[in-house]
């Protein structure tokens, strides 16, 4: 079902804060159509991923290309307008903006049709638009998910980062969250997740990648990692 | 009791002005997070370039027009350089804002003291000011401007269109993202310097008609005006609580109001000396703001 | 000595010590603009002990910095602890109230300020060598002290509440405790510098004592640089004496040309031209030399 046509190709990337080294040599290609999962532990380098691929962070060696053309160094606003848009960790809504006003952040860039896409995230999310005047801050955990959701839908992506959706949600919230993301990949958006919850991630995804202290020590489709005795042991418990 | 009723009604006028300055500072700190102590010492300097434009033209809105332009000029001219010093953000760089700030206060402020009218203070003329046609409503003791009401009602406008502008469009949207969480509104596209850029234009606007409402409320203007105003300013916005507009509209009207009572019934610079006083116990009491800052 | 020559020392001496009284209160982040006016207060002070009680220097000199300590202390009770910009609009109150009050009293001379406030020697000539004897001593005195300060255990708590507070404060320092005492130093250093200018210039006035001093000695401390006592040591004179050598057109917009380099300096090199690091190279380089002879 995953067209060939890699979406976002990451080659050999390194990314440093100041003299810390955060990611080093690290190469991932996300398929149209594809979910990819980003699992390990705390401080792996998932997020650092995440910001340099949107253009919060400049790599100091390698390249990104989104939808074939490279992306190195293009700043955060660009790329949103080119059709990638992040749902960050810890849910990162405006939490004194109300529910409407998170949603218009989506659209930003582009609110000329802003009507009708906000009709389809209340089609999808029908607690969003019951609370929309209400302030951001005032909802639950999951339903502060599914605004940053929502928000990102607000931009027409064609690639969402979904940045530790599961952080800090009780696991059934965590499963809604998920079949969110399931549903959200057959309409076609391509996804790239960052999990620490492993089990569930590779449960969803097509392909993952393991990383342990800024670099990359396997990768597979999700059958391979579900299956491979290192993983197991390491992330799954067994 | 008359007395009382025009004193508040004075007061309003004022502290309209107040509102205006303090929520100009206010946006610029939440939005282009500098703290531009020498806000209102910008506004003073438009007062001149609309005075001096006035006197050499003759033509009062050319001089109105040369004010709220020398604003946005000001205002954007310099904004490349704080943003340079805002690149690296920090707790410390935002006090390094406010020493710039000064120090374009410096400048200004001995500029102003030095060339225009010879450093004396300026006037503007009666076509700007209305006062050659009497007082609008005047009885024994009271007497109420074109002024006063001018600047109220364009006062109150302004700062209806500041909160439309906000609250309602998508620049506003994008300074109340910036406001609450920078990074986070970088991280969902929103560029910081370019809508950091934007607050400094609007703020220039807004420091240009506030320019022309005070010299159509208080007529004249000198040099140390700016200083002055700039510490009652940030008075205001920390008795509100920094970046606090909400806090900001109701403090701002207060000092307005308070500054016109005292007027009423004490004479000479121990009025605002008073102010100043209140002013000092609220913050020694508490530093932290009345309402709560939003930073 | 000439006149010009002795002014322009002594003033120098109150700049050193105005700036260093700046400089105390930013080592946590502070701008304690509110020595101003412990400056003019204790001025006053000593003007007027001195015409109207014939107070000797030195007593004078005591009383007015414990003066000024004391206020200091007062306020810091309030503002210890507060933010960088509640400090700040204290500082410039205090300094407007002050002016206001000395301005709108009579006995303090209203606008025109105190004249003729007694010299501490004979003649005219060793009263000058005596104050600029006193000045220079008083800026060794509390130089020593500051580097003291910096180089103890509470000299490094102040620079960690300087670079983050809320992890000085998760290590145990007292924020508010260390502001309280660095506030009032930064006033008893401007109570002192208040009775020192009162004796040097021998008459006051309220225009003495205004925001152009502030920004003035905000230029010296930032230019110079903030994170070292020698950045205001060398700053002061130099930014003080090179207005005075301008052709006069150009000398009356020294708060102009002030201005600029305050910004200049921030822009290009934030923590001024004198930093730390390049004061410890060079006491490792003296130091190195010492041992090798």
């Amino acid at each position: 079902m995953a067209q060939n046509d890699p979406i976002l190709k990451i080659k050999n990337l390194s990314v440093a804060y100041g003299q810390v080294k955060a990611l080093t040599d690290i190469s991932i290609e996300v398929l149209k159509g594809e979910i990819v999962v980003l699992v390990g532990a705390n401080g792996a380098g998932k997020t650092s991923i995440m910001e340099t691929v949107l253009g919060a962070n400049v790599p100091v060696s390698g390249t990104i290309e989104f939808k074939g053309k490279s992306i190195g160094g293009v700043p955060v606003d660009k790329n949103v307008r080119n059709g990638m848009y992040l749902v960050p960790e810890g849910r990162g809504v405006f939490s004194s903006m109300t529910v409407m006003d998170n949603l218009l952040l989506g659209a930003h860039h582009n609110l000329k049709n802003a009507d009708s896409k906000l009709e389809l995230v209340f089609d999808s999310f029908p607690v969003l638009g019951n609370r929309k005047s209400q302030v951001a801050g005032t909802l639950s955990g999951g339903e502060r998910q599914m605004l940053a959701i929502g928000r990102a839908l607000m931009s027409s992506p064609e690639m969402i980062l979904v940045d530790e959706p599961s952080i800090g949600l009780a696991p059934i919230i965590v499963n809604d969250i998920f079949e969110i993301l399931v549903n959200l990949n057959k309409e076609g958006y391509s996804i790239l997740l960052s999990e620490q919850n492993v089990y569930k991630a590779l449960k969803i995804a097509h392909r993952g990648y393991i990383l342990e202290t800024g670099k990359m020590t396997k990768h597979g489709t999700a059958d391979e990692l579900l299956n491979d005795p290192a993983v197991r042991e390491a992330y799954l418990g067994a | 009791m008359e007395v009382l009723i025009a004193q508040i009604f004075n007061g309003l006028s004022l502290g309209s002005i107040y509102v205006l300055l303090v929520t100009g500072f206010n946006l610029l700190l939440l939005v282009a997070m500098i703290i531009h102590f020498s806000f209102p010492v910008v506004v003073v300097f438009s007062m001149y370039v609309s005075w001096a434009v006035m006197t050499a033209t003759g033509m009062v809105p050319l001089g109105i027009l040369a004010g709220i332009l020398s604003a946005i000029a000001v205002n954007v001219v310099t904004a490349p350089m704080f943003q340079h010093i805002m690149k690296k953000r920090g707790s410390v760089d935002i006090n390094a804002t406010m020493v710039i700030s000064m120090g374009m206060g410096m400048i200004i402020t001995d500029i102003l003291s030095h060339t225009f009218n010879q450093g004396f203070p300026i006037a503007f003329p009666d076509a700007l000011t209305g006062n050659d046609k009497g007082a609008l409503i005047s009885t024994r003791l009271i007497s109420i401007s074109r002024g006063q009401v001018l600047t109220l009602i364009i006062g109150v406008i302004f700062v209806l269109f500041l909160f439309w502008l906000l609250y309602k469009t998508r620049a506003g949207r994008a300074f109340r993202a910036i406001a609450e969480d920078p990074n986070g509104a970088k991280l969902v596209g929103i560029p910081l310097l370019k809508t950091g850029l934007q607050s400094y234009a609007l703020t220039g606007i807004l420091g240009g008609v506030t320019a022309v409402l005070m010299a159509v409320l208080l007529g004249s203007a000198s040099a140390g005006l700016g200083d002055q105003l700039g510490h009652k300013v940030l008075a205001v916005s920390i008795i509100a609580g920094l970046g606090n507009l909400k806090g900001g509209l109701i403090i701002g009207l207060l000092l307005g109001v308070l500054e016109a009572v005292i007027q009423g019934y004490l004479a000479g610079s121990w009025s605002n000396a008073i102010a100043f006083i209140i002013m000092l116990i609220v913050i020694l009491a508490k530093p932290k703001g009345v309402f709560g800052s939003s930073l | 000595m000439s006149l010009p020559l002795y002014y322009f020392l002594a003033i120098a001496a109150i700049y050193i010590l105005m700036s260093w009284s700046i400089y105390i209160p930013y080592r946590v982040g502070q701008l304690h603009f509110m020595t101003v006016a412990n400056m003019a207060i204790s001025a006053y002070f000593a003007a007027l002990m001195a015409i109207n009680f014939s107070w000797p220097f030195w007593l004078v000199l005591i009383a007015g910095t414990l003066l000024g300590a004391l206020i200091g202390f007062l306020v810091s009770l309030a503002i210890g602890d507060a933010p960088c910009f509640a400090v700040v609009i204290v500082g410039f109150t205090f300094i407007y109230l002050t002016k206001t009050i000395i301005e709108n009293v009579e006995a303090f001379g209203g606008p025109l300020g105190i004249f003729s406030i007694p010299k501490v020697m004979q003649t005219s000539s060793s009263n000058r060598v005596f104050l600029l004897i006193t000045a220079y001593a008083l800026v060794l005195l509390t130089g020593y002290l500051i580097k003291r300060f910096d180089r103890s255990r509470l000299g490094r708590a102040a620079s960690a509440i300087f670079i983050d507070r809320d992890l000085a404060v998760s290590f145990g320092v007292d924020v508010k405790k260390m502001g309280m005492f660095l506030q009032s130093w930064a006033s008893a250093v401007g109570g002192m510098s208040g009775v020192l200018y009162a004796f040097i210039m021998q008459s006051i006035s309220p225009n003495h004592f205004t925001f152009h001093i502030v920004g003035i000695c905000m230029t010296m401390l930032f230019v110079g640089g903030y994170s070292t006592i020698w950045g205001a040591l060398l700053a002061a004179p130099i930014l003080w004496g090179f207005p005075l050598i301008l052709p006069e057109v150009l000398q009356s917009w020294n708060i102009v040309i002030y201005g600029v380099l305050l910004i200049v300096v921030l822009v290009i090199k934030p923590e001024g031209i004198i930093t730390r690091p390049m004061i410890k190279k060079l006491e490792s380089i003296l130091l190195r030399k010492k041992k090798l002879v």
